[in-house]
């Protein structure tokens, strides 16, 4: 696991005080503290899910007497829901990223005088429009469209959060970019294009995915546009499918807590590559001064 | 706005490029829609489209099954649908905005008149369907301007389930009364267990559990700032005082009642034929089922009654309808009555059909005794019902943990 | 440092144009430009113009579960806003919804900033705690309220069945059900769920700031605090000012872990203006009431955000 550290490490002999530090137990400690603060509802999920009862009333803190009836009822059921919400939310990164990046260049880097404030504070403002409001007035014009039901659009209501949080984060990062690095690739003779795909984008590395990143988990966690563009069980992420499990009268809440833990295995596993890709990233921050 | 930063310099061809450019995503999303195509799906004119809201065990499959037997009955095919049911409603309103309503809609009894007043239902008798022997209460649920807009097969109510062993074990009878009640579950009550359970959360699950105490006390949805209600209130309120009941009950949904009386934690819960499942698989778990006990001994429980009609909507296609309709009484037979009444633990709403039902599962006796009495919540103010269940709710919270006394958190809640 | 961007930047660097070339030349280039962006106003429009502009109108007519069949929503004028604004529940949803935004933000920004900062550091297995930091984001909504509610149990939580463990400690406190901690109880899980967040962007930030701004502080005597309040915290600043605005934006419409935890309750007492519209639209069915809270939403996320902006380009500007 170690092995990983080093991979997220500035160039060696930047920081030489830092360098020593790596191997200060007191810090993991205190970092798995924190973790184990921060995870503790996590546990009480996966216990409960392991529980025959599967309900609030006396959980016992330990699951001896455990049971994988979620587990399985969940692994036959929502397989099929899980690769559908893995789509979704990576096409959502893909879109949103194609769609924010350049716009957040353009924004931080052109002079679009007060152009600028007008659709900055146009993207504030729909990051304040309550998601049920999109959400209402999609259903009919996809309805007309041939689009319920469909990947793609999901992919595109799923953008919603992405595309203006990512403009935004973007924007602020790629701010940070001086501004002469860029100019100085216009006296090389470079266009925008060029500068944006040969000296924005490395330097934007971490930006990138830290905005991929949420944009994953905005569509990850939607539920709304789940429910409400989709009209049949072909498509249905895995928000959703949780819901076959909350009847009308009762819930059984074993094969939900199960589920729950179990979609965010693969999550996970990517959450970790993300990282350890910034990481690598940020070396490429090495070209600013 | 972004019209305008656009035009600053834009020639002929930007503009061609943007148009372009709106076009693009209905474009990818006509290419990936293929088949599956929208809500309109199985439009074909040997299909009817159902939507409801089985979606969990038991309900799903017994309901599949009786909804594919009653297609091969009218002769057509069937596509159905399940939602969960928190959902449903607001399908429903997308849909009837975008004219995709199903061919056969569910709906929980209360909504019916408020569906049935946007226009997006058709009369049931206009399309030849037979009520008769249907309770006189039922009907008035899906009965909206002198029209019966829905047909519901089968009902369930609440009433007072008991733990067997730990009645005994304190040497306490099932109570019939409100001072029995009380007098029972305080004597019920000792260490982590509580002697009584009831939902006194801040929804309609709420109010529904609220319903029977209100309306046996005489009181009424109409005006709720009397005595009679603010009696029933106070009841609820001394058993949380006085400690015989959890707080946690204001944020007790009824499946969290189920949940804390199977675990041994409450004697007694007020509760529906619902959770006959999850009480039986409670290892050891021995219950008894009585009416809801009433103000004065020989009074008479008024509870309010569950479950769903099944409607036709205005699909514009009267052909369609007219199967629709045949579809409807199909599931209204006696012998569906008594088959989903028996796998799903509700039971008829022709008391004739009664005794078939608790002949096999007696447990349902002190549900279908109810059956005549039963009262719909909607009976009296309609589609307004939706305001006055929320001011029950709003005043029994206010009363029980707001700090209230029943007089103004009614007063409070009745003058908005 | 000056060429930091915030949000309130009107001027951006300029770009320096190739001299010589003729207007044709600039007019491509000014193609390019729009090329850049186009796409995302589009997308704004498509998705957001529509559907704000939509509520707008809705909360001044009467719309209700017949309109959705009928089309037929009467011009009411501002009734639904004298309604709602008029409804004894508002001024207490007002009041949770400034409480509950200044709670969690406030909660969840030092914990965030101070875990990012934590994990800035470097030490054996950083990288894979932090990541796995971003758990609480990926359990479902339903699933993590479910089991905040279980954890907050007045009887059986986990949370009070800790407390009466600790020696000569007797309480049992009412966490989601008496109407002076519920509000606090929901403010904790809503901090909870946003310090990764919170965490993740602020360490993002952080990892943007050049090495050699420390060593060169650092002859200069600023290390710890002071290097901190003058060197990270200005270099920080646009981050910052994402994270806040953002988080609040987001924190007033927070719907979902309310609904979760307490829906509204006990007595309203956590019912905020989110909760309320979400009642009034889908539990009462009065639509344009609804949309009328909701507008009365977005009024206060601007007034925040024009405020917040000209605070903090004054504070850059000095």
């Amino acid at each position: 696991m170690s092995a990983v550290v080093p991979t997220r490490t500035r160039p060696a002999g930047r920081s030489p005080e830092k360098v020593k530090a790596p191997r200060r137990p007191v810090y993991t400690v205190v970092g798995i503290l924190i973790l184990a603060f921060m995870l503790f509802p996590l546990y009480w999920m996966v216990n409960v899910s392991l529980q025959p009862a599967g309900n609030a009333v006396a959980t016992p803190w330990l699951p001896f007497d455990f049971t994988l009836r979620g587990y399985t009822t969940a692994i036959s059921e929502q397989g099929r829901n899980l690769v559908t919400s893995l789509l979704i939310s990576l096409g959502s990164v893909v879109f949103s990223l194609l769609v924010a990046t350049p716009a957040a260049y353009a924004m931080a880097h052109f002079k679009l005088g007060r152009w600028a404030t007008v659709i900055l504070f146009g993207i504030l403002i729909t990051q304040m429009v309550p998601g049920i409001v999109v959400a209402n007035a999609l259903y009919s014009a996809y309805s007309d469209l041939g689009l319920l039901n469909t990947l793609p659009g999901l992919v595109l209501a799923d953008s919603a959060a992405g595309i203006p949080f990512s403009i935004i984060l973007m924007r602020a990062f790629m701010g940070g970019i001086p501004a002469s690095i860029v100019e100085a690739a216009y006296v090389d003779g470079a266009g925008h294009v060029r500068a944006f795909f040969s000296i924005v984008l490395p330097m934007s590395r971490n930006a990138l995915i830290t905005a991929g990143l949420f944009t994953f988990l905005f569509a990850w966690g939607d539920f709304l546009f789940a429910l409400t563009l989709t009209t049949t069980a072909d498509l249905r992420p895995i928000t959703l499918g949780l819901y076959t499990y909350v009847g009308s009268f009762v819930a059984d809440w074993s094969p939900i807590m199960a589920t729950a833990v179990l979609s965010s295995l693969p999550a996970i596993a990517l959450l970790v590559l993300a990282q350890r890709y910034v990481a690598a990233g940020v070396t490429g921050g090495a070209v600013k001064s | 706005m972004a019209r305008h930063s656009i035009r600053r310099g834009t020639s002929g061809r930007t503009r061609a490029g943007l148009a372009a450019l709106l076009v693009l995503p209905l474009a990818l999303g006509a290419c990936g829609g293929g088949a599956k195509g929208g809500s309109a799906a199985g439009s074909s004119s040997d299909t009817l489209r159902v939507l409801d809201y089985y979606n969990s065990e038991p309900n799903a499959s017994l309901w599949n099954e009786a909804i594919e037997a009653c297609g091969k009955t009218v002769g057509m095919k069937i596509s159905r649908e399940a939602v969960p049911g928190e959902t449903l409603i607001q399908k429903v309103l997308q849909q009837s905005s975008s004219r995709t309503l199903p061919d056969v809609l569910m709906l929980d009894n209360p909504d019916v008149q408020q569906i049935a007043a946007s226009g997006a239902l058709a009369p049931l008798d206009d399309l030849g369907v037979d009520s008769s022997g249907v309770a006189e209460g039922v009907l008035k649920a899906s009965t909206y301007e002198g029209k019966l807009y829905g047909l519901q097969p089968v009902t369930n109510t609440i009433a007072l389930f008991y733990n067997k062993k730990l009645l005994d074990a304190a040497g306490v009878t099932p109570p019939a009364t409100w001072d029995e009640l009380k007098a029972a579950a305080a004597k019920l009550t000792s260490g982590d267990q509580y002697g009584f359970a009831m939902s006194n959360v801040n929804t309609y699950e709420g109010t529904w559990q609220f319903l029977p105490f209100m309306w046996s006390n005489g009181g009424d949805e109409k005006d709720i700032a009397t005595p009679q209600v603010a009696a029933a209130l106070q009841l609820d309120k001394d058993l949380l005082t006085s400690g015989s009941m959890s707080q946690s009950s204001v944020n007790w949904t009824q499946a969290d009642v189920a949940d804390q009386f199977a675990a041994g934690k409450a004697a007694m819960m007020i509760n529906g034929p619902w959770n006959f499942g999850t009480l039986d698989e409670a290892e050891g778990l021995e219950y008894g089922i009585v009416p809801i006990p009433v103000p004065q001994a020989g009074g008479k429980a008024v509870s309010p009654f569950g479950g769903e009609a099944w409607t036709v909507p205005q699909t514009g296609d009267e052909a369609k309808q007219k199967k629709a309709a045949e579809l409807v009484q199909c599931l209204n037979s006696d012998e569906n009555e008594v088959k989903i009444s028996l796998g799903t633990g509700t039971v008829p709403t022709k008391p004739a059909l009664a005794g078939q039902v608790t002949s096999q599962n007696p447990n349902l006796t002190a549900f279908a005794d109810q059956v005549p009495e039963l009262r719909a919540r909607t009976g009296e103010l309609g589609p307004d019902w939706p305001k006055a269940a929320t001011k029950i709710y709003t005043a029994v919270q206010n009363a029980l943990v707001g700090g209230m006394t029943p007089e103004e958190a009614l007063k409070q809640a009745q003058d908005g | 440092m000056a060429e930091v961007a915030a949000f309130q930047r009107t001027t951006s660097p300029s770009v320096v144009e190739p001299a010589g070339r003729g207007s044709r030349h600039r007019l491509r280039t000014r193609l390019v430009e729009v090329a850049f962006i186009v796409p995302a106003v589009v997308y704004l429009v498509l998705f957001f113009g529509y559907p704000v502009v939509k509520n707008v109108v809705m909360g001044f007519q009467e719309y209700t579960t017949k309109t959705f069949y009928t089309g037929e929503a009467p011009w009411v004028g501002l009734e639904n806003y004298r309604n709602v604004l008029g409804n004894a529940i508002f001024d207490r949803s007002l009041l949770n919804t400034l409480l509950f935004t200044a709670g969690s933000i406030a909660g969840q920004f030092v914990l965030g900033l101070a875990i990012a900062l934590f994990f800035h550091k470097r030490f054996a297995l950083s990288g894979v705690l932090r990541s796995l930091i971003l758990l609480p984001w990926l359990i479902p909504m339903i699933a993590g309220t479910a089991v905040w509610r279980w954890i907050l149990d007045t009887d059986n939580g986990a949370l009070n069945r800790i407390l009466s463990a600790v020696p000569g400690l007797d309480v049992h406190p009412d966490w989601l059900t008496s109407t002076s901690l519920a509000l606090v109880a929901v403010i904790g899980v809503n901090i909870w769920l946003g310090i990764p967040f919170n965490m993740t962007i602020l360490y993002g930030g952080l990892q943007e700031i050049p090495e050699e701004l420390y060593e060169a502080g650092a002859l200069d005597g600023a290390t710890g605090w002071r290097a901190f309040r003058h060197i990270t915290w200005p270099m920080l600043r646009p981050v910052v000012t994402v994270v806040l605005v953002l988080g609040v934006v987001y924190t007033l419409k927070v719907l979902d872990v309310i609904l979760g935890l307490t829906n509204g309750g006990p007595a309203n007492s956590t019912q905020t203006i989110s909760t309320f519209s979400y009642d009034m639209s889908f539990r009462q069915f009065d639509f344009g009431a609804g949309a009328a809270l909701g507008n009365v939403l977005i009024v206060i996320s601007l007034v925040f955000a024009v405020v917040y902006l000209r605070l903090n380009r004054k504070a850059v500007d000095e």
